[in-house]
């Protein structure tokens, strides 16, 4: 799992079956390269959350049919940006 | 498997349920720079080097199959000397010859 930051939203209207009607967040890791995850508990932009990666993504989607690789899982309670960039 | 050093506690209370009261340490893996976030069933202290497994089986390391993870702790390790990168000689492991 790693560590990310919630950049913004994102919308996609037109979309594939198994990604269903799931909510997207933009996302960055500590060297600010973009990624989009799914979100399935409701992130605000700035937050630092933790990302699940590979299969179990899916899992944590709710739903092993769900197509992705990357889902939010958690929230991060205390965290701060020097932390994160060294 | 990947070899990291634990480096502290990960508090994260909104989370999804499937990930349930696991936790979550925050991991440093041996030559790279990046944080990356591990479960520990095993109970680790910070700065334990240990073993940790990737991709899906890390979901079986962490108890069940359906346990949405992708880093798991499997092991610390007992005996690391980290500036010849290989795993430390135990002190009495060669006792000293008779003459």
């Amino acid at each position: 799992m790693q560590i990310h930051r919630v950049v913004r939203e994102l919308v996609t209207t037109k979309r594939n079956f198994w990604l269903a009607a799931k909510s997207l967040r933009v996302v960055e890791d500590h060297k600010g390269n973009l990624e989009v995850a799914l979100d399935p508990i409701g992130a605000k932009p700035g937050d630092f959350v933790v990302t699940i990666g590979v299969s179990a993504a899916r899992i944590a989607a709710g739903n092993p049919k769900i197509t992705t690789d990357l889902t939010i899982g958690g929230i991060i309670d205390h965290w701060d940006e020097a932390r994160w960039r060294q | 498997m990947k070899i990291c050093q634990v480096e502290g506690t990960l508090v994260a209370t909104a989370r999804i349920g499937s990930l349930q009261n696991r936790r979550l340490l925050v991991v440093k893996e041996r030559g790279s720079s990046g944080k990356q976030v591990a479960v520990d069933p095993v109970g680790c202290k910070p700065g334990d080097w240990v073993i940790a497994v990737g991709s899906s089986a890390a979901r079986d390391a962490a108890g069940s199959k359906d346990y949405p993870s992708d880093l798991t702790i499997v092991g610390i390790i007992d005996y690391w000397d980290d500036s010849s990168g290989q795993a430390g000689v135990r002190a009495d492991a060669n006792p000293p010859s008779r003459p």
